[in-house]
């Protein structure tokens, strides 16, 4: 079984002054592009957790959205539903917060990567700073957490405390070529806080991504590759002169199909444009 | 009478020459509509299952559509209908050309041969019925020459369906073909080589009423206007052939007979690239407004038509990347009358054989462009190891045991058209169950893999939804008959379809009788190969796809697990409503109009052959 994405929708914003779920992120929110890194990244389901009656931005069909019925228990509140209501579907979850960018499928798959039978928690030391809230997770640490939180716990470093918690350090994360490759600074776990680093987040150049049409929609010199900037499948198509309608769908990196504009990129993806119609 | 039918089929004895007709009510005639639906019913009607296909009692039927002879685009099509010589079971082949309009306007709905000729000879149908002809002259030529012959021999008019030297030989992959058209799979061409027939030759004498001609001729305009949009611009600029690059990009070309399903090659046989060096020309069907067809120039100054199906089994499947090899070897099947998808398949899987020393053929290697054609020649005049493979790849892999039927990729006996099953869930499942064996014409479940709404590598209940939903819509246009490059142009097919046939025939039609409908033609066509000696075991994949994991670019392995295709079949299986025998309930059955009881699964094959109709009556003889 594949392992699961656990996105935590909830917390104040009280730094930012809007709630980050429904920050704009190069045409999409950013939750949607969270959800979408992380759905990615692993071959389960990806569930978003939220505080009671939080307002979330549209998401795809396929996540679910479940409700934290205990307010103000924090990220480790979070991080028990989630394992909860995952529990029963894979044995290893995927855990982020909503605030992170530039948040790569290949750091996720590099921390699940670091699982062993041995091992409840995968946990990065990135960037100097524990990752409680861009790690791995097994499911099976739900009644800890709930343990922990009965007995006023309010920090997840704390689970870590509790199980067998391997951490990573950047060495070990950048070992793995292909984060090296298109992660060599570890922005992935680069969060935001305030108005100021959103700023500045958005002022970053947009990802590389590598594009090739296919059949008529490589007409009119458009055969070979290019090279696009852009956060979105959306914007991809657009710099292209493709119109994503249901005569057109792109596959991401030769695995996923999608038409979604809001499919969120990341540098090294190769998108290939094609023909929906694949009859032959 | 419904407008678009004669309500009657031809039945011709080929042993006396003698015609019967064969009554079609409407009853049955709006169950099935035509093609390959009501191909189905007359195969169940007029033959018995457990006869091999080359014997002189099967049953062979040319049958045309309500569609066929009217203005509507692209509804010049016939289905070819008969027990597989290659699979056992029933399989039906389309083609679309101008045979369709002239054999509908004979007078009859289907025109079915039965028996077998003294001698070799061509069947004449036209306004003075059947009759037989020596065929002395035209033995052992192509089809293309063999109409080039007849028709100066019968002079205008006449249409001919021909068979090419691998019919004669009984290649059991041979097809019949009319104007280089070929009704491909399943070895039709065999069971009329095996009856001494070398062609059928058809002539209008009649009309056909339509309910509503300004209906029809208005929806006919609409769907010309909608031919040239969007939906089939991949067909008119490069063809099936542009599919080539594409499926190579997300891991679903099957190559060195499906031991990875990327070519590294692909470019060099590409539709981008052939395109710009060698297109000469590109053509259409009859009452065809899209034109699909591009012509490609061959090494030694000729030409050839060149879809993706031909191409992905003659290069990537056999590792050939040199075009001149690959437009060759497809100009040569076309020429001797063989299915390319299973000669290219065939041939794989005999170098998979020459791979692992299970033949003595160090000359038959993949990527050997030189050995393709070798093989091919060797098919068509039955010297070396042509006589094995002519068997196709199963049957031949039968012969030399369990290692080298470990390598066969068919699914009841049929080879892998170019979808690979690994990373298309859905349409794994459609290759699976399809009555026909693994076949992407009456399965068209990549569209649900391909489309973009369905997770491709987590296979599930939608998937299972998606392959019976483009099955059932796959069934209707194969029976209306309408080109499928056409499909994208239609909203909402099922009820546009029912509009459409309710304007030709005057039925008051909707969506959802049609839906019944598809449901009736999959099941009957179920039925035939029940009595044929079909189980559910038939439903399956073959052992070397569940034992080869594909690598994807990104390092990620994929597999097509065994344990979740069986879940998927045995729910194909509950939506169709089938027991576990592979049965549905009495009401279902009842529904068939069939003659014969449901059968039973303990005995297959048992069912006694059925007494002719009583209402048949004679309509001509041999002259």
């Amino acid at each position: 079984m594949g392992a699961v994405g656990i996105v935590l929708a909830g917390g104040r914003s009280s730094r930012m002054g809007a709630p980050k779920a429904h920050l704009e992120w190069h045409g999409v929110t950013l939750l949607r592009r969270t959800v979408g890194i992380v759905g990615r990244a692993v071959e389960g389901d990806v569930v978003v957790v939220r505080a009671p009656g939080q307002d979330l931005p549209d998401l795809p069909d396929d996540v679910e959205v479940v409700d934290d019925d205990q307010e103000g228990l924090g990220p480790m509140q979070g991080l028990a539903v989630g394992l909860r209501h995952m529990a029963d579907r894979a044995a290893l979850a995927f855990l982020c917060s909503t605030d992170l960018p530039f948040l790569h499928p290949n750091y996720v798959r590099r921390v699940l990567a670091g699982f062993d039978d041995d091992t409840d928690a995968v946990v990065p030391r990135a960037r100097g700073h524990r990752q409680p809230l861009a790690a791995g997770y097994r499911t099976t640490l739900a009644p800890t957490v709930e343990r922990l939180l009965a007995d006023g716990a309010r920090k997840p470093a704390m689970v870590l405390d509790a199980c067998r918690t391997r951490w990573l350090s950047d060495e070990e994360l950048l070992a793995d070529p292909a984060l090296a490759a298109t992660d060599p600074e570890l922005t992935s776990v680069r969060n935001i806080n305030t108005p100021e680093e959103y700023d500045a987040a958005l002022a970053e150049p947009l990802p590389q991504v590598t594009v090739e049409r296919f059949g008529t929609l490589a007409r009119d010199g458009g055969r070979g590759e290019c090279q696009v900037a852009a956060a979105t499948l959306g914007a991809t198509a657009d710099a292209v002169g493709i119109t994503l309608d249901r005569h057109v769908v792109a596959a991401l990196n030769g695995e996923r199909i999608t038409r979604d504009p809001a499919t969120p990129l990341v540098a090294g993806d190769r998108i290939a444009f094609l023909s929906a119609d694949a009859g032959g | 009478m419904a407008g678009g039918y004669f309500n009657q089929a031809l039945l011709v004895d080929l042993g006396t020459g003698h015609g019967r007709t064969v009554p079609l009510p409407d009853e049955v005639l709006r169950r099935y509509l035509g093609g390959v639906g009501l191909g189905t019913w007359l195969l169940h009607e007029l033959s018995d299952p457990s006869v091999d296909a080359l014997e002189p009692a099967s049953v062979l039927a040319f049958v045309f559509s309500p569609l066929v002879g009217t203005p509507l685009t692209t509804s010049a099509k016939f289905a070819v209908v008969a027990r597989s010589p290659l699979t056992g079971m029933l399989t039906d082949a389309l083609a679309s050309s101008h045979f369709a309009i002239a054999g509908k306007l004979t007078g009859h709905d289907a025109i079915a041969v039965q028996g077998r000729c003294e001698r070799p000879s061509v069947l004449l149908v036209d306004g003075d019925g059947p009759r037989l002809v020596d065929a002395d002259d035209v033995w052992g030529r192509s089809a293309e020459e063999t109409e080039a012959v007849l028709g100066q021999r019968f002079g205008g008019g006449w249409r001919i369906a021909a068979i090419g030297p691998a019919g004669e030989a009984g290649v059991r992959y041979a097809t019949i073909s009319h104007d280089g058209r070929h009704a491909g799979r399943g070895g039709l061409g065999a069971v009329l080589g095996a009856k001494n027939l070398k062609a059928v030759a058809v002539r209008a004498a009649t009309k056909v009423a339509i309910a509503d001609p300004d209906g029809v001729l208005a929806a006919a305009r609409d769907l010309r206007e909608r031919s040239f949009g969007p939906a089939t611009a991949k067909y008119r600029e490069l063809g099936t052939l542009g599919n080539l690059l594409a499926f190579n990009a997300i891991n679903t070309l099957p190559t060195n007979n499906f031991g990875a399903s990327t070519f590294a090659e692909a470019p060099a046989l590409a539709a981008e690239e052939l395109h710009d060096l060698r297109h000469v020309a590109r053509a259409s069907c009859a009452s065809c407004s899209i034109g699909c067809e591009h012509i490609y120039a061959t090494k030694g100054g000729g030409s050839t038509r060149v879809e993706y199906e031909n191409v992905y089994a003659l290069g990537p499947l056999c590792g050939v990347s040199d075009p001149d090899a690959v437009l060759s070897a497809s100009a040569r099947c076309d020429e001797l009358g063989i299915d390319t998808i299973s000669a290219g398949g065939t041939i794989a899987w005999a170098m998979s054989c020459a791979e692992a020393g299970l033949l003595d053929l160090p000359w038959l290697r993949f990527g050997d462009g030189a050995a393709l054609l070798r093989a091919l020649d060797e098919i068509a005049d039955g010297s070396g190891i042509g006589p094995l493979l002519a068997e196709g790849s199963a049957r031949a892999a039968a012969q030399l045991g369990p290692a080298a039927q470990a390598l066969t990729v068919t699914v009841k006996g049929l080879e892998l058209p170019g979808y690979d099953p690994r990373t298309l869930p859905a349409m794994a499942l459609g290759l699976a169950v399809n009555a026909r064996g693994a076949d992407h014409n009456r399965s068209g479940a990549y569209e649900a893999d391909l489309g973009g709404e369905l997770d491709r590598f987590a296979p599930g209940d939608a998937h299972v939804t998606a392959a019976i939903e483009t099955e059932d819509r796959a069934a209707i246009i194969d029976s209306m008959i309408l080109c499928k490059f056409l499909r994208g142009v239609f909203e909402e097919p099922f009820e546009e379809w029912s509009e459409l046939l309710t304007l030709v025939t005057g039925w008051l039609m909707d969506g959802d009788e049609l839906r019944a409908t598809a449901r009736r033609i999959v099941l009957a066509k179920r039925m035939f190969n029940l009595r044929a000696g079909w189980t559910l075991a038939d439903d399956g994949l073959p052992r070397r796809l569940l034992d080869t994991p594909v690598t994807l670019e990104s390092g990620r392995t994929v597999r097509l697990d065994e344990p979740t295709l069986t879940r998927m079949i045995a729910a194909y299986h509950r939506g169709r409503g089938l027991d576990g025998d592979g049965l549905p309930d009495a009401d279902a059955y009842a529904d068939l109009c069939l003659s014969d009881d449901l059968p039973d699964p303990a005995r297959p094959g048992s069912t006694n052959p059925p007494e002719p109709p009583a209402t048949l009556q004679p309509t001509g003889a041999r002259p």
